[in-house]
């Protein structure tokens, strides 16, 4: 479960998020849409303990990203919207570095990055340094990262970036499993089909504040579907 | 065309100073113009002194002049071959040149300008206080100054061109897809190089005062085809006003537009070639003897770090550089004549204690590169440390252990090395062994602790983190560690030994000393990890 209650984050003198409050539920798909500079990012970011909130506070399971941050962030997965990796490392090497900081124990840890390497896909270059991955391989491989500790809760900022529909095919079954095994995930995206299809629910953001929330049965009966209610929320 | 491609750049400089980032750099300044005034006031007594010496004076002071540009020429062409190879080929902005209807010449040319900057600025920012130094030794006209900056900035083009050509035909020569075979042979041209360096400097008898001047006078810096032979025969006249001979600045700034003509063919010949074979590979990574090693927590990082710096080029090139320092330093303590100077009460000790500020030089320059640098090393996959359930004390620690373990066992190395030839008494080794570990503590804590305050995870190299204002601040209030401890170690020594007799006030000159030791070195240890850390938690430009 994850809850955010009463967020709010300034830089300087602008407003990226005003009073938000949310709760995801425990396997709960939740996606938030909006438009550019809405104030998705900065809300994931503030969900991973990369930004701090001015007010308001972040449960993630039962811990305080803020003040309980080592616990809340080994229970959390996070893939950004942005790869950047540590180019000199293999992907085997990168998986097995990440188990390290998650205090996996060895065998586990070498299980899980096998079958992590296999789930999506890149186990036939595991070997090869990252810097020679294309955009889609870098973002199979950041997945498989923000999963090896089985984490309970999922932040994704762009999931689909740079991925070929074999990638998002395998992907969305990934989530889909992810959540009917009881993760909880969040995510922030462009594709408007893909919140569609994937999430229970979706939040509309706009200039840092939710406008609305539907369900997946709410924006199935509208018309235009989540596109049509987004393009109305936008303007 | 190639002020269109700077713009860029500029706009990035013109966009990062505002009155904010002045006031924060104020500190940096000062102390950068405290060191420029405390460096000249040290040239002007040096050369005072030398000038002064029966004979030999003024030779001497002509000699110091042609061997401070003989050095220099040196590392500045091994400077613009790393740097060449940085901006040239591992920019990030390479791609989006080359793929946009600009010349190739044109891209050459602002990688020619951007190299030559990056690799000579410092020797362009620190060379002036030497210049002034001559020029009030010496009484010298305003021309002087114009004519020595100007023969010093072509004389920086030359190496930049030199540095350059190499820089294409080294990527173009070794086999491509991997830039280290590139940079094996910038390691073994400079292995030749220092060589023949050696070979110039050694001298033929230093057993005497007058055998010690003689090996000076016959140090091979002066052939008519070295730049620091031509800078010295332009300057030279004008600074003794005596006629001014325009043959040697021509013969420099030729010099200057034919090598850099000649990077620019060599570019023109090779770079497009070069970058295709460049472009990073498919190519497995073979797993090797630690292969199934699994590190655990504390250990992740620092295996992490351990393995990327063997794999990256940008990393590992620069251990050239300081083994070329090193190998220059450690000749020179051999080539000290102390039996010629053994007449003067203490010189060992003094000789001891010079060993020991020197190599706070180098430890300074060291730490600059390897420990003030570590932090940046993470670059923009800093997120990854900082979204996983790593305490940030843990990573800085990692960060310490990364530089403080290969720094130290360097230093130590150098110290006892350079005693040794010196053949210090036993005790004199146990103290400087002693003083450089904790010398190695405080400057790595100090290192570590700037580097978090200023992070570059943007970085282009990783070489410009240490280059930048921030790398050069910690530098310089590194040195200062080392000289305020030294003072004060040798205060002790001063009033242990040459004071007649022990009395009260000098015991407690003596425990006041120690205490300030400490002091000093648990303050530059402790106070820069704590704000740094404090720092890096509050960063948030990371992706």
């Amino acid at each position: 479960m994850i809850i955010l209650d009463n967020i709010s984050k300034s830089f300087n003198v602008t407003h990226a998020v005003k009073n938000i409050s949310l709760t995801v539920n425990t396997g709960e798909i939740f996606g938030i849409v909006g438009p550019n500079g809405a104030g998705k990012t900065t809300t994931i970011r503030m969900m991973t303990g990369l930004i701090k909130p001015d007010e308001g506070k972040i449960i993630v399971g039962k811990y305080d990203i803020v003040k309980e941050a080592i616990n809340a962030k080994s229970i959390l997965g996070y893939v950004p919207d942005k790869a950047f990796l540590y180019e000199k490392l293999t992907a085997r090497e990168f998986l097995i570095f990440i188990s390290a900081i998650y205090s996996i124990p060895k065998s586990e840890a070498l299980s899980r990055t096998d079958e992590m390497l296999a789930l999506f896909g890149i186990k036939d270059i595991e070997d090869e340094l990252i810097e020679s991955f294309s955009q889609g391989m870098r973002q199979r491989l950041l997945f498989a990262s923000a999963l090896i500790h089985n984490p309970e809760a999922l932040l994704i900022d762009e999931p689909f970036m740079g991925l070929d529909p074999f990638g998002i095919r395998m992907l969305k079954g990934v989530i889909k499993d992810l959540s009917s095994k009881g993760v909880t995930v969040f995510l922030a995206t462009h594709s408007l089909y893909i919140a569609e299809e994937l999430c229970h629910r979706v939040g509309f953001i706009n200039k840092g504040s939710i406008i609305s929330i539907k369900t997946r049965e709410e924006i199935k009966g509208m018309e235009g579907g989540l596109e049509g209610l987004f393009l109305k929320m936008g303007s | 065309m190639i002020l269109l491609l700077l713009k860029p750049k500029l706009l990035l400089l013109k966009n990062s100073i505002n009155t904010q980032v002045v006031l924060r750099r104020l500190p940096f300044i000062a102390i950068g113009i405290v060191f420029w005034l405390l460096f000249y006031i040290g040239t002007y007594k040096v050369l005072t002194y030398v000038r002064g010496i029966e004979f030999f004076g003024e030779i001497l002071s002509r000699k110091l002049f042609s061997m401070t540009f003989f050095s220099l020429f040196g590392f500045l062409i091994l400077s613009s071959i790393i740097t060449a190879i940085s901006f040239f080929y591992l920019s990030k902005d390479i791609p989006l040149l080359l793929s946009k209807p600009v010349e190739i010449r044109d891209i050459l040319r602002v990688k020619t300008f951007e190299a030559f900057m990056n690799s000579s600025w410092m020797a362009l920012s620190f060379m002036p206080p030497v210049f002034i130094a001559y020029g009030i030794s010496y009484g010298a006209a305003a021309g002087y100054y114009l004519l020595v900056l100007a023969c010093f900035l072509l004389f920086s083009l030359i190496t930049a061109g030199i540095g350059i050509t190499i820089a294409h035909i080294l990527t173009r020569v070794f086999p491509a897809k991997r830039t280290r075979n590139v940079l094996l042979g910038i390691g073994v041209m400079l292995f030749i190089m220092i060589y023949f360096l050696v070979k110039g400097l050694i001298p033929q008898d230093i057993s005497t005062p007058e055998g010690f001047i003689n090996s000076i006078m016959s140090f091979k810096t002066e052939s008519p085809m070295l730049p620091s032979f031509w800078i010295t025969e332009a300057v030279f006249p004008i600074l003794k006003k005596s006629s001014f001979n325009i043959f040697y600045p021509i013969i420099i700034l030729s010099n200057a537009l034919f090598f850099l003509l000649l990077s620019e063919i060599a570019g023109l010949r090779f770079y497009r070639v070069n970058m295709e074979r460049i472009q990073p590979s498919s190519e497995r990574v073979k797993r090797g003897i630690l292969g199934g090693y699994y590190p655990e927590i504390n250990t992740a990082m620092f295996y992490k770090d351990i393995k990327i710096f063997f794999r990256d080029t940008g990393q590992w090139s620069q251990v050239f550089i300081i083994g070329a320092l090193i190998m220059i330093y450690i000749y020179n303590f051999k080539s000290i004549p102390i039996n010629a100077l053994s007449g003067f009460p203490f010189i060992k000790e003094i000789m001891v204690l010079v060993n020991l500020v020197l190599s706070g030089l180098v430890l300074s320059a060291v730490s600059a590169r390897f420990i003030y640098a570590s932090v940046s090393l993470e670059g923009q996959a800093f997120w990854i440390i900082r979204t996983s359930p790593v305490d940030i004390n843990r990573f800085i620690r990692s960060k310490f252990f990364y530089g403080f373990i290969p720094v130290t066992l360097l230093m130590l190395v150098l110290v006892f090395l350079t005693n040794f030839v010196m053949d210090a008494k036993r005790i004199l080794m146990y103290l400087s062994l002693g003083t450089v570990l904790m010398l190695c503590v405080s400057v790595s804590g100090l290192g570590t602790g700037f580097g978090a305050m200023y992070p570059k995870f943007k970085h282009e190299n990783i070489a410009a983190v240490s280059m930048s204002l921030g790398g050069m601040a910690f530098m310089l209030i590194a040195f200062s560690v080392v000289i305020a401890t030294l003072s004060l170690e040798a205060w002790i020594f001063y009033v242990y030994n040459l004071k007649e007799a022990m009395d009260m006030s000098g015991a407690i000159q003596i425990v006041l000393c120690m205490v300030m030791i400490i002091l000093i070195n648990t303050t530059a240890f402790y106070l820069p990890l704590r704000i740094g850390r404090k720092k890096l938690q509050e960063h948030i430009g990371i992706i």
